[in-house]
């Protein structure tokens, strides 16, 4: 650990953490999404807990397990769980359940506007405004990934082998597949939908420019990579998986093909485990296994500012209000933080 | 952990005293034989401890419980140029759930459908990293159905290598068989595998504990094999018949030149070895070492010291198919220290 940091450690408690509230609720957090107003966190005791700047946490009973998959959608969430059930949540505890598996899982959920989609073993099921009965889409192996483009037009699924990425036409969905050996998890488009992007189990990620399917693989890695986010202009995508945040420049017509990634937020010895964009500016947070938390902008010669110090227990969401001033971090033991970003607020 | 100890290519050192890993059963037998009576057991007995289940959805049983998770046995292989790596991909998606429950768990069971091979289950334990964190391979438990299984080993390759892989084999309905019976096939599968522990029940009324959580894989039973059954068995039929051979050294052996040897024979030989496990004195360490593998993977790693008044002696043994061409006996002794 440079010794810029190892000083920014001996204060204890970081700006943030003292101005900021903190929560034992002592399941690990599992995901956390930003609603109009609120930050709603799942756990994995199986509530989903909606957070507020100035208030105690509001707690939903949602599943009977873990929450393991969850996104925003309109002022609700979207959840699914271990307990095979697919909801729907407002923070004044309204629990809607919109389907129910069983004793299959809903591994991944993903909304655009007034649709709602979650995918249970190897089907993503997809649920619009006006039909009554949901559309359900068929892969070879289990969904491992969703995410839609900006415009809701298309669907990426991940899964063994690569990608499908569903396109609607006329109420229909049609499929186009990106393939690469190996597992693919979470997927991405880029900002500008001209690529995406999947964690891979084996250390490394891998990218499909979409026009012409020409990959991008992204190794070198010394774990596997759990988190992405799309950060500034350029934009570079920036992952964990390393004792940095490793930054892919995804500008011109190459994106990061043939290019170095710049790496920001040394954490020593420790491993990124979440990594989200700060809104609005050139700069991510980048979470560690040990707990703590920096600040640092996609620029090899800025120094990081240390957010949150360490808990001893890995970093497993973060997320910013929707009006950029409040700040959730949530790790594996359950301890969050909630804090202002700024001063003066 | 001893810096630049033991062979370091396709393994991870294992930490034996890391007591937040979740011992993980791996439970596989053929329709029949009796694995939903133990999973029954398992969920309704009051042991006072939490187990999970993970069943596969085309297993014979209707069980419902909060535990139970269904699953798809979904084989992947790893784009890492390693022809043997293939894994479980269900199973590291499922694990990693489970690790985020609030309330922690004593042990996870996984039942295989009788058909499947056990290597990729027991792979994934070595390749997937966030799964090797957080739990850990406690024992292969193989049911055999003591009526059909002389017949099934005829039939089914898949019987003869679940034998082969288990650590403790339970052989079920015996009260169905005569006595004279159940000591040909315990006979038969002890040419397979000297090494399990064989545990005769009537609907699988073994002790629970001496199934679920058994802690490192019994490695201790590498130094208690009968004897009897350490004789090299050379007149088997067929060229593809599984196996065991065992070899005992006094002298300690020089970890360098094992490091060499094993590694080698598992890169090479790996597809034919199902199992191999060992207990082992290096010249110059205080500590024993143990290590088992599974094909071409396996864990490392120093087991505290050796027990006052036993013998530090080394033994290896291997399960698989065509054991006699790889020159183990002298592959082995060319590993004694000088």
């Amino acid at each position: 650990m440079n010794a810029d940091l190892e000083k920014l450690q001996e204060t204890n408690k970081t700006e943030l953490e003292r101005r900021g509230s903190i929560f034992n609720i002592g399941a690990p957090a599992t995901e956390a999404v930003t609603t109009r107003d609120q930050i709603a966190v799942g756990f994995g005791d199986g509530t989903v807990r909606f957070f507020q700047s100035g208030s105690d946490p509001k707690t939903v009973k949602a599943h009977k397990g873990v929450v393991l998959s969850m996104t925003n959608y309109e002022d609700h969430v979207l959840t699914g769980g271990d307990d095979g059930r697919f909801l729907k949540i407002s923070s004044d505890g309204n629990i809607e359940e919109i389907f129910n598996f069983g004793s299959k899982w809903v591994d991944c959920v993903a909304s655009h506007k007034d649709t709602k989609v979650c995918s249970s073993g190897k089907t993503v099921y997809i649920w619009t405004k006006n039909k009554d009965k949901q559309q359900t889409l068929e892969h070879q192996s289990t969904v491992a990934g969703l995410a839609f483009d900006n415009k809701g037009k298309r669907l990426a699924v991940s899964r063994y082998g690569g990608v499908t990425v569903w396109k609607l036409n006329n109420n229909k969905w049609t499929a186009s597949n990106y393939t690469w050996k190996g597992s693919h998890g979470t997927v991405t488009f880029s900002p500008d939908t001209k690529y995406i992007v999947t964690a891979m189990q084996e250390n490394q990620i891998h990218g499909w420019r979409i026009n012409d399917k020409a990959d991008l693989a992204m190794s070198g890695y010394p774990s596997k990579i759990k988190s992405f986010t799309w950060v500034g202009d350029t934009p570079y995508l920036v992952t964990s998986g390393s004792s940095d945040a490793v930054c892919w420049p995804f500008d011109g017509k190459e994106g990061p093909m043939g290019r170095k990634p710049i790496v920001v937020a040394n954490g020593g010895k420790e491993l990124a485990t979440f990594v989200k964009a700060l809104n609005g500016e050139k700069a991510v947070f980048t979470g560690f296994t040990d707990g703590s938390v920096l600040l640092a902008e996609i620029d090899e010669s800025k120094k990081p500012i240390m957010i949150r110090s360490s808990t001893g227990a890995e970093v497993s969401t973060i997320a910013i209000s929707s009006d950029n001033s409040q700040i959730l971090i949530g790790d594996m033991k359950g301890s969050i933080l909630l804090s202002s970003l700024w001063a003066d607020n | 952990m001893h810096e630049g100890g033991f062979y370091r290519t396709n393994y991870k050192e294992i930490d034996m005293e890391n007591t937040s890993q979740v011992p993980v059963t791996v439970l596989t037998g053929f329709l029949g034989a009796g694995k939903t009576t133990l999973l029954n057991r398992i969920l309704t007995e009051q042991h006072g401890r939490k187990y999970a289940v993970i069943v596969n959805e085309f297993g014979e049983q209707g069980i419902d419980n909060d535990l139970v998770v269904d699953a798809d046995e979904e084989v992947f292989e790893m784009n890492n140029g390693c022809i043997c790596c293939t894994v479980r991909g269900d199973l590291i998606r499922i694990l990693s759930g489970l690790m985020k429950r609030a309330d922690k768990l004593d042990a996870i069971i996984v039942e295989t459908t009788g058909l499947a091979d056990p290597a990729p289950v027991a792979q994934t334990f070595f390749v997937d990293q966030d799964v090797a964190d957080r739990t850990k391979l406690d024992a292969i438990v193989t049911v055999a159905d003591a009526v059909h299984l002389s017949s099934q080993l005829v039939d089914h390759h898949e019987a003869e290598e679940q034998i082969a892989f288990a650590d403790v084999i339970l052989l079920n309905k015996v009260e169905l068989v005569e006595d004279n019976d159940i000591v040909k096939v315990n006979d038969r599968i002890r040419k397979i595998n000297p090494f399990a522990k064989i545990i005769k029940t009537t609907r699988c009324d073994a002790p629970l504990d001496e199934i679920v959580g058994l802690n490192a894989f019994s490695l201790d039973r590498v130094l208690d094999i009968e004897p009897d059954f350490l004789e090299s068995d050379h007149d088997h039929e067929h060229d593809d018949d599984v196996t065991s051979l065992s070899f005992v050294s006094d002298t300690p052996l020089d970890m360098d030149k094992f490091q060499d040897w094993f590694g080698n024979l598992l890169r090479t030989k790996g597809q034919d070895i199902l199992r191999s496990k060992g207990i082992l004195n290096f010249k110059g360490e205080e500590e024993r070492y143990v290590f088992q593998g599974v094909h071409m993977l396996m864990d490392a790693s120093p087991m505290g010291p050796w027990p006052k008044g036993k013998n530090r002696s080394s033994r290896v043994v291997f399960i698989g198919r065509d054991l006699d061409n790889m020159n183990l006996k002298e592959g082995f002794e060319n590993c004694k220290s000088a």
